[in-house]
C-alpha cells in the first residue's frame, strides 16, 4: 500500500496505486470491494454499539473492543449507498489506519458482509477508470479482476481524512459510468 | 584619630558583612567560587589599613593565605577552607566590635597565625559538608606527605538522606555508570569519537547533577573534575591520551564503589561504615592531564581499587582505635552513623563504629566491590508505555471478571464452591487492580522540595521573610498528575510570595510575626487529592478586587457578587491586582492559566481568605488521570458518565419548580439561584428521553463559576470509571471528554461538563 500521499494521485491513467497481494473482500450494498489484508486486524459480529451524539452519520458511534473503544465507520452511509436492516451476515471489520494526527488507530467498519481473502496479481490489478465529475475516485486505488466479477480496492487512510460523506454510488451502478 | 578610626571600623564592617553573604552562599565545589571572597577580604585588608590592631592584623593575612592557598590550586575554595572562613568571620566582627570600644581584642586562636595552620594544600579539594568539618581538628598540625596522597574516607549515607531518594539515585547511577563504561571503551580504540564523548559527558554530568542533589559533595567534586576533563575533550581543547582513558575508569570504578556500598547500606549491610578512596589522587591526575603533563607512570593506575593496600599512610591513624579524636588528617570525613538522625553534628570515627579497624581496611577489600549483590527491595526501570498497557489489561479483567459474575447462567447455578471461587477471583481481580494503579503512583514529595528552594529565592529576591512548611510530602499520586501540577503550584507560590506575603516591616506593623509562612499541604480527601497553598499574609482584599474587576471591566460596577464569586474574579483572564508588576508575577497572566491547568486534568481550585490574615488555595484533583469516579445516568436508552467531581447536587424537580422563560429555555430554583436548564436527551438526540421534567431528575452541575442543570432520565450508580480517548475521528464534537468502558461491557460516554456549562453562555445569554 503506497503511503497516503497529500496531494489527489490521478489514477486515471497509468499504473494502479493498488499493489499487488492479498486482499480481504466484501461487500457493501450488492458490491464487492477489497482492502488490503495487511490493514485488518480481525473481523467481529455486530456488537452492541454506543452512539455518539451529533456526528455524521456515516459515524456509528463506538465499540468496546476487549477494553479499547474504538469508533465504528459504515461505509454504506459514507459512500451514500442504500443501507438494508442488519442481517446474520453483518460484521466489523477492525482495520488499522492511519489516524490524522500521526500514527495508526483501529477503526471499526461495518459491512454487509466478508466474502474471502484474495490474491490480486499485478495482471488482476487495473488502473480506476475515469468515472466522471461526480464520483471522487481519490481513494480508489485501483480495480481488480476476479472470477467474473470486479473487486473495487480502496484506500481506507483516505477514506477516514475525508469528514463528510463521499458520492460512489456510480461504481455500484455501472450504467451510471461516463464512457 | 577617632573619628578616623570609627571610619575604619564602619568601612570594614560593610566589608565583613559582605563576606558573611558571600560565605552563607560560597559552593564548595563551584568553579572561581573563591574569586568573590579573594577579592572581599583584599578589600578587607585595604580598608583596615596599618591601622588595626594586631590580632586583627594577622586574622585577615592569616585568611588571605588560605584563600590565597586554595586558589593557587584549583581556584575553588574547599569545604574545610570555608569552614574556617565561617569561624574566622564572626571572630573579626567579634574583634572589630571590640576594637571600636577600646577592648582589647579576643585571643586569635593559634593555629591561625601559624603558616601550618592552613589546610594541607595537597589534599585536593575534599569539599566534605561545610558542617562536617570540625573547627578544632582542621588546624591539623601534621601536614600530609605531599608524594602518597592519602585516601579520602567517605561516609556513605547522608545522614540526612532519604531511603526512597536513595534507592533511585542508586538504580540511575548504575546505569549511568554503564553508560560511562560503554563510553569508555568506544574511546579506548577511538578517542574522539564525538558521540561517545558527548555520551560520557552527560552521563558525567547528569551523575554529577544527582550526587549534588543527595549532597555527596565528594563525589560531586569528582564527576565534576572528570566532566571537565571530557568537556575540553568534547571541545578539542584537549586530546584524550590512553593515560586518561584510565583515569576515567578509575574514577568510574571508584563511583561504581560508592553506589555498591552505598546501594549495600540502604539495604541494611554495614550500614554506618565508611569508605576510602582516592579521590585526591585521582583529581590531581585530571589536573595533571588537562595540563598536558603525563601523570607518573604509577599514580595514573595505581589509585585504581587496588591500591588500596599500599595507600594513606595516614588513613590507619583516624581508625585506630587508640588514636585520639584530633588526629584524623584534615580530609577525613568524619564517618556519621546512618541510622540515627545526628543532624549535622560530627563525629570522628569511633573505634565502636561499624568502619572495619584500619589493618583490616588496609588488608582486606572490603566486600562492596561493583558486583555486591543488592539485597532487599530494589528498583526496576520500566517503560510507562508497558504500565500503561499493563493498567489498561487490569482494567479489561476487572470487567471481565465482573461480566462473567454477573452471567445469568451463572447466577442460576447454586453452589458454595462455585460463589467460593467468583468471590476470590473478585478480590484477587481487585488487588490486582490496585496494585496495578500504585506502580503508576509517586509521592508528591519532589514536587513539594522544589518549592523550598523556589520559596527560597523569592524571599532572597523581594527581601521577605518566608518560612515553607510542607506537610503530607509523602501522598501518593499519578506521576503524569505530580507533573502536571508542577506549573499551576510554582505559579501559586510565587502569588502567594509575591502578593500574600508582606514585608517585614509590614508584617510586624500588622502585629504579625515578621517571617511570613507558607504552608502547602497534601492530604486525600473523598477520592481526591486536596493540596492546599496556605499563606498568612495579607489576604484577598474583595473591596479592591472588585474595583479592579469593573475598571477592567470582567464585572459591571452594579453586578452584585457574593464573597466567593468575588474572588473567583481573580481567575479571570487578564486580572491582577499587583499593584506592582515583578518580574515574578502580576503580569495578568497566571491565575486563569492555573485554572485552566487544573481543570484540564479534571480537578478544580478554591480560594477561601479573610483580608489581612492570609489566603488558602484548594486544590481538588484526582488521583490519576486514567480513573475518574463518575455518576452514571440513564437519559433514554442511553447511558452517559458525569464526573463526580463537577456533580454539586441532584434532585427530582417537583411540579412548579421549573419555569419557563420566553425565548431563552428552562430555569429551576436551586437555593434560591435560578439556574437554566440543559435537557440532556434532546440535546445529545437520544430518543424516548422524558419529556416533563417531574418525571426526570435534574443533577447540579458546575464548572468554575457556573453552573447548570442537567435533565435526565434516572442516576444508576456511582462507578469508578477508566478514561479512554476517544480518538480523532471525534476530535470536533465538543460534548464529550471521553469515553469509559461500562459493567456489562459497553462503552459509556464521559460527558464534558466544561462544554455543557459554557454552552449556556451561548445559548440563552444572561439567564442566570
Amino acid at each position: 500500500m503506497p503511503p497516503s500521499a497529500p496531494q489527489p494521485p490521478s489514477p486515471h491513467h497509468g499504473q494502479p496505486d493498488a499493489q499487488p497481494g492479498k486482499y480481504l473482500t466484501f461487500t457493501l450494498s450488492g458490491e464487492s470491494y477489497g482492502i488490503p489484508v495487511l490493514k485488518v486486524r480481525e473481523i467481529i459480529r455486530l456488537c452492541p454499539i454506543t452512539p455518539v451524539a451529533n456526528m455524521p452519520e456515516h459515524v456509528k458511534g463506538v465499540i468496546n473492543l476487549r477494553g479499547k473503544v474504538i469508533p465504528l465507520v459504515d461505509l454504506r452511509a459514507k459512500f451514500c449507498l442504500p443501507i438494508s436492516p442488519d442481517t446474520d451476515r453483518n460484521c466489523i471489520v477492525v482495520t488499522q489506519i492511519a489516524a490524522a494526527g500521526g500514527g495508526t488507530r483501529l477503526y471499526g467498519v461495518i459491512v454487509d458482509g466478508v466474502e474471502e481473502v484474495a490474491n490480486f496479481t499485478a495482471d488482476d490489478i487495473e488502473p480506476t477508470p475515469d468515472f466522471g465529475g461526480t464520483v471522487d475516485s481519490m481513494f480508489i486505488t485501483g480495480m481488480a479482476k476476479s472470477g467474473s466479477g470486479v473487486k473495487t480496492l480502496i484506500d481506507l487512510d483516505k477514506i477516514s481524512a475525508v469528514d463528510g460523506t463521499i458520492a460512489i454510488q456510480a461504481l455500484g451502478i455501472p450504467s451510471h459510468q461516463a464512457s | 584619630m577617632s573619628t578616623d578610626r570609627f571610619e575604619t571600623i564602619s568601612r570594614a564592617g560593610k566589608v565583613l558583612q559582605q563576606i558573611g553573604l558571600e560565605l552563607a552562599f560560597v559552593d564548595a565545589v563551584k568553579e572561581n567560587g573563591a574569586d568573590g571572597i579573594n577579592e572581599l577580604v583584599r578589600q578587607l585588608a585595604e580598608a583596615l589599613g596599618d591601622r588595626a590592631p594586631g590580632p586583627i592584623a594577622d586574622a585577615v593575612a592569616a585568611a588571605r593565605r588560605w584563600i590565597d592557598q586554595r586558589v593557587a590550586v584549583d581556584n575553588t575554595l574547599s569545604g574545610v577552607t570555608i569552614a574556617r572562613l565561617g569561624e574566622w568571620h564572626p571572630w573579626i566582627d567579634a574583634a572589630l566590635t571590640s576594637w571600636e570600644h577600646d577592648l582589647p581584642c579576643p585571643p586569635i586562636p593559634e593555629d591561625w597565625s601559624s603558616p601550618q595552620g592552613a589546610p594541607p594544600a595537597d589534599t585536593g579539594p575534599e569539599a566534605p559538608p561545610i558542617a562536617a568539618a570540625a573547627p578544632t581538628k582542621v588546624g591539623d598540625p601534621q601536614p600530609a606527605p605531599a608524594s602518597q596522597l592519602p585516601e579520602q574516607t567517605v561516609e556513605v549515607l547522608p545522614a540526612d538522606a532519604d531511603a526512597e531518594m536513595l534507592q533511585i539515585f542508586c538504580a540511575e547511577a548504575q546505569d549511568l555508570l554503564q553508560d560511562i563504561e560503554q563510553g569508555v571503551l568506544v574511546l579506548e580504540v577511538n578517542p574522539t569519537d564525538s558521540p561517545s564523548l558527548d555520551s560520557l559527558f552527560r552521563a558525567f554530568h547528569t551523575f554529577k547533577g544527582n550526587v549534588g542533589v543527595m549532597k555527596l559533595l565528594v563525589l560531586q567534586q569528582l564527576a565534576h573534575e572528570l566532566e571537565s576533563m571530557l568537556d575540553a575533550a568534547r571541545r578539542g581543547k584537549y586530546r584524550l591520551v590512553s593515560a586518561s582513558i584510565t583515569v576515567i575508569l578509575a574514577g568510574a570504578d571508584i563511583l561504581k564503589r560508592f553506589v555498591a556500598e552505598l546501594a549495600n547500606q540502604i539495604a541494611g549491610v554495614n550500614t554506618g561504615r565508611t569508605v576510602d578512596l582516592p579521590i585526591p589522587q585521582l583529581i590531581r591526575d585530571v589536573h595533571a592531564l588537562l595540563d598536558g603533563a603525563v601523570p607518573s607512570p604509577g599514580a595514573a593506575t595505581s589509585p585504581a581499587p587496588k591500591a588500596k593496600t599500599d595507600a594513606a599512610p595516614p588513613a590507619p591513624a583516624p581508625i585506630a582505635p587508640a588514636a585520639p579524636p584530633a588526629v584524623p588528617s584534615s580530609d577525613t570525613v568524619a564517618a556519621i552513623e546512618a541510622g540515627p538522625r545526628q543532624g549535622a553534628t560530627v563525629t570522628v570515627v569511633e573505634p565502636q563504629a561499624p568502619a572495619s579497624p584500619a589493618p583490616v581496611v588496609a588488608k582486606a577489600p572490603p566486600a562492596s566491590p561493583a558486583a555486591a549483590p543488592v539485597i532487599g527491595s530494589g528498583i526496576v526501570r520500566v517503560d510507562t508505555l508497558k504500565l500503561d498497557s499493563l493498567i489498561d489489561l487490569v482494567g479489561e479483567l476487572v470487567i471481565a471478571q465482573s461480566m462473567v459474575v454477573q452471567t445469568p447462567e451463572l447466577k442460576a447455578i447454586t453452589s458454595a464452591h462455585l460463589s467460593r471461587s467468583l468471590g476470590q477471583l473478585r478480590s484477587i481481580t481487585s488487588d490486582l487492580q490496585r496494585t496495578a494503579m500504585s506502580l503508576r503512583m509517586v509521592p508528591i514529595r519532589s514536587t513539594f522540595q522544589k518549592m523550598s528552594r523556589l520559596v527560597r529565592d523569592l524571599a532572597l529576591q523581594q527581601g521577605k521573610e518566608i518560612v515553607l512548611e510542607l506537610e503530607g510530602e509523602e501522598t501518593e499520586l499519578d506521576r503524569n498528575i505530580v507533573e502536571e501540577l508542577n506549573d499551576p503550584l510554582v505559579h501559586m507560590i510565587r502569588n502567594s510570595a509575591d502578593h500574600g506575603i508582606e514585608v517585614p516591616a509590614a508584617r510586624v506593623a500588622a502585629g504579625k510575626p515578621s517571617a511570613g509562612t507558607i504552608t502547602l499541604r497534601a492530604f486525600h480527601q473523598g477520592g481526591f487529592i486536596v493540596i492546599q497553598i496556605e499563606d498568612n499574609g495579607r489576604g484577598l482584599s474583595p473591596a479592591k478586587i472588585r474595583a479592579k474587576a469593573i475598571e477592567r471591566g470582567i464585572i459591571r460596577a452594579d453586578d452584585n457578587l457574593d464573597e466567593r464569586e468575588t474572588f473567583d474574579l481573580i481567575f479571570a483572564a487578564g486580572f491582577s491586582t499587583a499593584e506592582k508588576v515583578t518580574d515574578l508575577s502580576g503580569r495578568g497572566v497566571g491565575m486563569d492559566v492555573v485554572r485552566r491547568n487544573i481543570e484540564k486534568m479534571r480537578g478544580k481550585i478554591e480560594i477561601d481568605s479573610v483580608e489581612g490574615r492570609g489566603t488558602t488555595f484548594t486544590l481538588y484533583v484526582p488521583l490519576t488521570l486514567a480513573i475518574i469516579e463518575g455518576l452514571l445516568v440513564g437519559v433514554g436508552d442511553q447511558r452517559y458518565v458525569i464526573p463526580t467531581l463537577s456533580v454539586r447536587e441532584s434532585f427530582r424537580p417537583l411540579p412548579g419548580m421549573v419555569t419557563q422563560v420566553q425565548g431563552r429555555g428552562e430555569v429551576v430554583s436551586v437555593r434560591g439561584r435560578l439556574t437554566p436548564i440543559l435537557r440532556l436527551g434532546r440535546h445529545l438526540n437520544t430518543p424516548h428521553t422524558a419529556t416533563d421534567p417531574v418525571e426526570g431528575i435534574i443533577v447540579v452541575v458546575e464548572a468554575g463559576q457556573d453552573s447548570r442543570c442537567l435533565l435526565v432520565d434516572q442516576l444508576i450508580g456511582k462507578q469508578e470509571v477508566v478514561i479512554k480517548n476517544l480518538g480523532d475521528m471525534f476530535r470536533h464534537q465538543t460534548e464529550f471528554a471521553g469515553a469509559a468502558i461500562l459493567g456489562d461491557g459497553r462503552v459509556g460516554l464521559i460527558l464534558d461538563i466544561n462544554a455543557l456549562v459554557k454552552l449556556k453562555s451561548r445559548s440563552n445569554g444572561e439567564a442566570a
